[in-house]
């Protein structure tokens, strides 16, 4: 039970402590843009071939397609 | 609008969400869950400081740059998540626990 306590208060001085330094920084004034997905997809593909996140999409890809199989090959039943 | 502040506020208690589930649960599948909101409290700080930035500098255009590393970010999360669950389902098949206090080896 006291070590609960000292969590919940760990957690809340380091929101806390978050939060002042948020307030402490005199942010320029500006407001949020409104972005659209049609803007997302052109800095994700890009205008041409050259620019782009292309080449990472297809890593991501294949990471997630490993993470799969290996999700698969963990999580297989094992033969006694 | 919304000002950056309040973004970056509630992210920040997400992150201090997600740090007391890590820090107190004991059941493997809710210590998941909170290292996804963490990973979330990330990603919205990422996509709040990419739409400032961009009103900040209008001249360079819209920049989307945040969102697309929000999106990488997820996509990330999602086979972290696989494996991580993958991995639980062995254990459990193993010691019947998803305890993390009972689940004290790193071998099998």
């Amino acid at each position: 039970m006291r070590h609960t306590a000292a969590r919940i208060l760990a957690v809340l001085a380091l929101a806390l402590l978050f939060i002042g330094a948020i307030m402490s920084v005199d942010w320029p004034d500006g407001e949020m843009d409104q972005t659209t997905s049609e803007d997302v997809g052109q800095t994700l593909f890009g205008d041409s071939n050259a620019t782009g996140y292309g080449l990472v999409m297809f890593l991501i890809g294949l990471l997630l397609l490993v993470a799969m199989l290996g999700g698969v090959f963990l999580a297989k039943e094992e033969k006694e | 609008m919304i000002p950056i502040e309040y973004w970056l506020m509630f992210s920040s208690l997400l992150l201090a969400i997600g740090a007391y589930g890590v820090l107190t649960r004991k059941n493997a599948i809710v210590v998941l869950m909170c290292i996804e909101i963490m990973l979330n409290a990330a990603n919205i700080n990422l996509v709040a400081f990419s739409s400032y930035y961009s009103t900040l500098h209008p001249a360079f255009g819209t920049d989307a740059s945040g969102q697309v590393f929000a999106l990488f970010s997820i996509a990330i999360a999602a086979a972290e998540v696989a494996v991580g669950l993958a991995i639980l389902l062995s254990v459990y098949r193993r010691y019947q626990t998803i305890d993390v206090d009972k689940i004290n080896i790193l071998r099998w």
